[in-house]
């Protein structure tokens, strides 16, 4: 039988969110539950307060978010914890403006999302420079210059807004969209030469 | 231009000592990057860091998150005695069962043995 004095020791961090799930799985013991969920709460938190722009409700909605997760994951196997505390926290959050008839357009998180669940299939295949080099070239200004700035200049957020005279929002997503077609182009010339 | 393959490399670890730094502005030149790289990479991670801006004093983010915690570790620890109290229950009428049937075993083998007895 186990007992943590402390989950937030740092004697669990070695050990991966799967196999804290596997762990539970197999004995059903909720503090394997407690050491994954402690990992994510900074996190939720702050999904929370983007969502419900209110300190006190966001504590409040990352507590039912832990009670649903408890419950749920009980009930059912889950994958990708990461991805799945994240959808139940912005439903969630959702689900409480729309009790206060707020209702904010839910963008399509469906490619974001899927790039958290295969995000080691490209790190772990070996990507030549080359080809790295001649997709970013291939990538529209905006995009090319931001993906550039931050990664391979390793400017910040904020200076790139300040060289560029772009919005912060837009360098979020030339820098996101950039990425997500860059992967798009390596793996069209990976699979071209196979 | 190494760092390219940075690109489609995603590193998963988010430090929330970093992640505290980062948001009272004290993060080094090469935290900053991490933290923001995830950001790009990642829209939970992206999101929580924008909510996490809102708050008026970096200070009570650490206040709310050990609390949190604190109830969760509470939380998850109370629901496992409880199982283990069940459990405990569950055991104590297995008992309970098996002594029944030994008895009625014992009660029965006695009445057809001295009723068997008295006929013959």
């Amino acid at each position: 039988m186990l007992y943590f004095q402390d989950v937030s020791a740092d004697r669990y961090q070695h050990i991966s969110d799967q196999e804290l799930l596997d762990k539970f799985y197999s004995d059903h013991d909720n503090q394997w539950l407690g050491i994954v969920l402690h990992r994510y709460t900074m996190l939720l938190l702050g999904v929370c307060m983007k969502y419900l722009k209110n300190e006190e409700e966001a504590k409040d909605a990352v507590q039912q978010i832990f009670l649903k997760a408890i419950t749920e994951l009980a009930k059912y196997k889950v994958e990708y914890i990461k991805s799945w505390l994240y959808m139940v926290a912005r439903n969630h959050c959702l689900m409480k403006l729309r009790d206060k008839n707020i209702f904010i357009p839910v963008e399509d998180k469906t490619q974001l999302a899927a790039t958290e669940t295969d995000k080691k299939e490209l790190a772990d295949k070996e990507i030549t420079l080359g080809l790295l080099e001649t997709s970013l070239a291939e990538l529209n200004r905006e995009q090319k210059t931001c993906v550039t700035l931050f990664y391979l200049q390793k400017k910040s957020y904020q200076e790139i807004v300040d060289s560029t005279g772009y919005s912060l929002l837009q360098v979020k997503s030339y820098i996101q969209n950039g990425k997500r077609n860059l992967k798009i182009l390596v793996e069209k010339k990976m699979n071209s030469t196979e | 231009m190494t760092d390219l393959k940075n690109i489609l490399h995603h590193d998963d670890e988010l430090d929330n000592d970093e992640l505290m730094r980062y948001l009272e502005g004290n993060a080094s030149e090469e935290e900053r990057f991490a933290i923001e790289k995830q950001m790009a990479d990642s829209s939970f991670v992206n999101e929580a860091i924008e909510g996490l801006q809102h708050f008026g004093d970096p200070a009570m983010v650490k206040e709310y998150v050990d609390l949190l915690n604190k109830q969760l570790q509470k939380q998850t620890a109370k629901k496992l005695v409880r199982k283990n109290k069940r459990r405990l229950k569950d055991q104590n009428w297995l008992i309970v069962a098996i002594l029944a049937i030994l008895f009625l075993c014992v009660a029965g083998f006695l009445l057809i043995h001295f009723s068997t007895v008295k006929h013959g």
